[in-house]
């Protein structure tokens, strides 16, 4: 069975465990094996927050080794620094850049780093950075199903998953709520990644 | 079977039902909570699923279930079987009737906080045996066989998970099973084996106690748990435990992709770390010219391995912890295990991976934790340092002293308010010590209301019969919230686990302590609140300052809010004040003017009496 590591991290209450769990739901579906290990700690609201989700294999520890993940999905610009360690050369590397500005950077206290910063940082071991734009977000639309969905489309994620596969774990995660979520899927599907 | 996306201890708790554990207790504690979390709620017929009011007070409950013949199951982090522990040793020596186990979660790497410590070593001290589980698909298992095997020796088993074991989910296989059958409980008069009064019952129990560590061992080693494959003889021996067993093929075939050659290696996956599988590593060391020993926190099975290699007169090389290649500190990976059978071998690491790219994270935005918005807690560190202030004091004159949960980001910034956290209860008797070191100033302590229920008794009644001179603050937020919103005693009626729980108000117990001097304050209104904490400061003895306002997370799943804030625009002058003072995530500097964030400002209306101009303002209640 194909064997993806995927690294997730973002800023608590962004929804980035909820992307991986849907992923993993979809390998349920699928039968493929999964373990899915996400690290709250003592994040409340807008504390960092990670998952590492390893796909394939019957038996796998669930820490993904520096430099092994194949895909990194992060949701937070600046907490996407954090998952460059954990990325494999020449991996996928799937960035939402929402700015979550601490307090010290809110005031002028402390720097944040620019998209251009962050970029410069994949290209040092080669990813293929796919930067989604959060000015180009549809009104209305779910940032993190819109970032899924990018994602299948646009990274190793798609070797192991459908778009439909995705699409199917989400409308049967929240069958009420299908039509936003199904419009912000599209949506991401449609997105171009820079 | 059945297959279920369940977490390591969501997994936990499957199979002790299905075992037909009739008490399931434990305190919350980070990584271990979800245990009880995931079936505290399910009304289960027949079975007790408790949160305790402490981790002693839960083993003593699982103890006696287990000699009245049930099986039985407790459940905590590694921090709570310190404090379970006095009754740990004593009921281990006892032996049990029923099956009891205990499960305790490990933290290396520490995701959760406190100290990064290796429980094993307990299980060591009272010679009862450890499983330890490498996935959510063998937690579910080795809680079942535990359980069996706890009946089958008469006595106490630990099984030992760690986080990323404990918080990982995995979709297992469930074995569709008939149900347990309810048993009678029985009670055994048994002064020999029950009690501990006299050398000759204290040491017959030590016998029997170590006559069923042997016996788990044999056990052990006819059911092959643990499992040896010998390869090459006399080459590489790969000894792995718990968890690190997951990691060592992943190594392995990182080994192949760098062209590193681990010849015909021999492979030991140790499941259970007490007893030792002696047999096992026996054959191992026989078979092998070196071996390497991989497990995280404390290296127990290596110093095993060298004894047994001693034993057998065979000095070959180890290679582990003891010899300085692996480290006691953080949780591995297959990198780690890489290393260890580099070393091994004698060869290099392959370079990239020996050094991670750690340039990229160099650049990211810190991000230290605080307080939730709205959080009342956010109002007693305000109150203290206003406080201090008013008394005429620097904040480097007056200790305030912290305690473990939600009340110890009083430590963080804005508020740099506490100083110290040693063990939950702990902050009123550190306070004390303070004090009767010399300490001139004003000595604070502060405690929220499930860590004063834990264990902040004994010492607020040791300082009242004392009569020291200090102050301190309960904080009651109505739960046990930093480990995921649990009841305690003090949780309000509605929310306690039926209506046959009684709940028990916090002030009644400060009172029933001999607190004569008591003072009630909203931690949401600053200014009466450090009025009061000035005046408490100056009074002899000892003042209690209980603050009663519920947890904001948990008003506001209820759509509690108190208010509506906003700023008006005309009289702020963008001093940010507020925000420097507060750190509340619920304002906001947008590089022109403050504002509220309506999605996360629940009205607590701390903000109001921080601003200099009186520009924030609040509407309704």
């Amino acid at each position: 069975m194909k064997k993806l590591d995927i690294y997730l991290v973002g800023c608590g209450g962004q929804g980035i465990l909820t992307i991986a769990e849907l992923i993993t739901r979809a390998a349920e579906a699928k039968g493929v094996n999964a373990n899915f290990f996400p690290t709250k700690g003592m994040a409340q609201r807008g504390g960092f927050v990670k998952a590492e989700l390893r796909l394939g294999p019957e038996t796998v520890g669930p820490d993904i080794h520096a430099g092994g993940a194949d895909l990194v999905i992060a949701m937070e610009l600046s907490e996407s620094l954090k998952a460059l360690r954990y990325l494999k050369k020449g991996g996928d590397f799937v960035v939402y850049g929402y700015n979550w500005l601490p307090t010290d950077v809110m005031l002028g206290k402390a720097d944040y780093p620019q998209v251009e910063d962050v970029k410069a940082a994949a290209a040092k071991i080669g990813a293929h950075t796919v930067y989604l734009d959060p000015g180009e977000l549809p009104e209305g639309a779910a940032d993190n199903i819109y970032l899924l969905a990018a994602a299948v489309k646009q990274s190793c994620l798609g070797e192991l998953f459908s778009a439909e596969d995705i699409e199917n774990a989400i409308v049967k995660r929240w069958p009420k709520g299908a039509d936003r979520n199904q419009a912000s899927f599209a949506a991401g599907l449609a997105a171009q990644g820079k | 079977m059945v297959k279920k996306n369940l977490s390591g201890n969501e997994a936990v708790a499957q199979a002790a039902l299905a075992a037909g554990a009739k008490i399931i207790c434990g305190y919350p504690g980070t990584p271990s909570s979800e245990v009880i979390g995931s079936i505290w709620q399910k009304d289960i017929p027949g079975v007790t699923v408790e949160w305790s009011t402490n981790e002693k007070v839960a083993l003593e409950i699982a103890a006696a279930g287990a000699w009245a013949g049930q099986r039985t199951l407790c459940t905590m982090k590694m921090s709570g079987l310190n404090v379970a522990y006095d009754s740990l040793i004593s009921v281990v020596y006892s032996g049990c009737t029923g099956g009891m186990v205990l499960y305790v979660c490990d933290d290396p790497g520490v995701a959760a906080g406190m100290p990064e410590q290796d429980v094993r070593g307990f299980a060591q001290m009272s010679d009862i045996p450890v499983l330890e589980p490498c996935s959510v698909q063998e937690s579910y298992q080795m809680i079942k066989y535990a359980f069996e095997l706890s009946e089958q020796v008469g006595g106490v088993v630990m099984v030992r998970s760690v986080t990323s074991v404990s918080q990982s989910h995995a979709i297992i296989d469930v074995p569709e099973e008939p149900p347990f059958s309810a048993r009678e409980p029985q009670l055994i008069r048994d002064i020999h084996k029950y009690t501990k009064a006299g050398a000759k019952i204290c040491m017959d129990q030590h016998a029997d106690l170590l006559a069923r560590l042997d016996a788990a061992q044999d056990i052990i080693t006819r059911d092959k748990l643990n499992i040896l494959e010998l390869g090459q003889k006399d080459g590489l021996g790969i000894i792995s435990v718990g968890v690190v067993n997951t990691y060592v093929k992943e190594a392995l075939e990182l080994a192949a992709a760098h062209g590193i050659k681990t010849g015909g290696y021999s492979w030991l996956q140790v499941k259970n770390s007490n007893p030792l599988p002696e047999h096992e590593i026996r054959q191992m060391l026989e078979h092998c010219s070196k071996v390497v020993v991989l497990e995280e926190n404390e290296p127990y099975v290596e110093r095993g391995v060298y004894l047994t290699a001693y034993q057998l007169g065979k000095l070959l090389p180890i290679t582990g912890k003891l010899n300085e290649v692996l480290s006691k500190i953080n949780s591995y990976d297959a990198v780690t295990v890489l290393k260890g059978i580099t070393a091994a071998l004698g060869v290099a690491m392959p370079a990239e991976l020996a050094e991670p790219y750690t340039e990229a994270e160099a650049l990211c935005a810190a991000r230290p934790i605080g307080v939730c918005a709205g959080c009342p807690h956010r109002g007693v560190y305000i109150a203290l340092n206003n406080a201090v202030k008013k008394l005429g004091y620097k904040k480097d004159d007056v200790m305030i002293t912290g305690d473990i949960g939600c009340t110890i980001l009083g430590m963080s910034p804005p508020f740099h308010t506490l100083w110290t956290e040693v063990a939950m209860g702990a902050s009123v008797a550190m306070a004390q010590g303070f004090v009767h070191a010399g300490v001139k100033t004003p000595v604070f302590s502060t405690m929220g209301d499930s860590t004063f229920m834990h264990a902040g008794m004994p010492p607020l009644l040791n300082a009242v019969q004392q009569n020291v001179n200090m102050t301190a603050i309960i904080m009651d937020n109505g739960w046990t919230a930093m480990t995921g919103m649990q009841v305690n005693a003090n949780t309000a009626s509605e929310f306690q686990q039926n209506e046959t729980k009684v709940r028990v108000d916090v002030e009644r117990i400060i009172r029933g302590l001999g607190v004569e001097q008591l003072f009630i304050c909203d931690p949401y209104d600053l200014p009466k609140l450090t009025e009061t904490l000035v005046e408490a400061a100056k009074l002899p003895g000892v003042k209690v300052v209980l603050t009663r306002r519920e947890c904001a997370i948990q008003a506001g799943r209820r759509k509690i809010k108190y208010g509506t804030m906003h700023v008006d625009t005309d009289k702020c002058i963008n001093c940010k004040i507020c925000i420097n003072t507060t750190g509340c995530p619920a304002l906001v500097w947008d590089g022109e003017k403050v504002f509220i964030d309506q999605a996360q400002c629940n009205g607590c209306g701390i903000c109001t009496s921080i601003c200099p101009k009186d520009a924030i303002v609040k509407e309704g209640k």
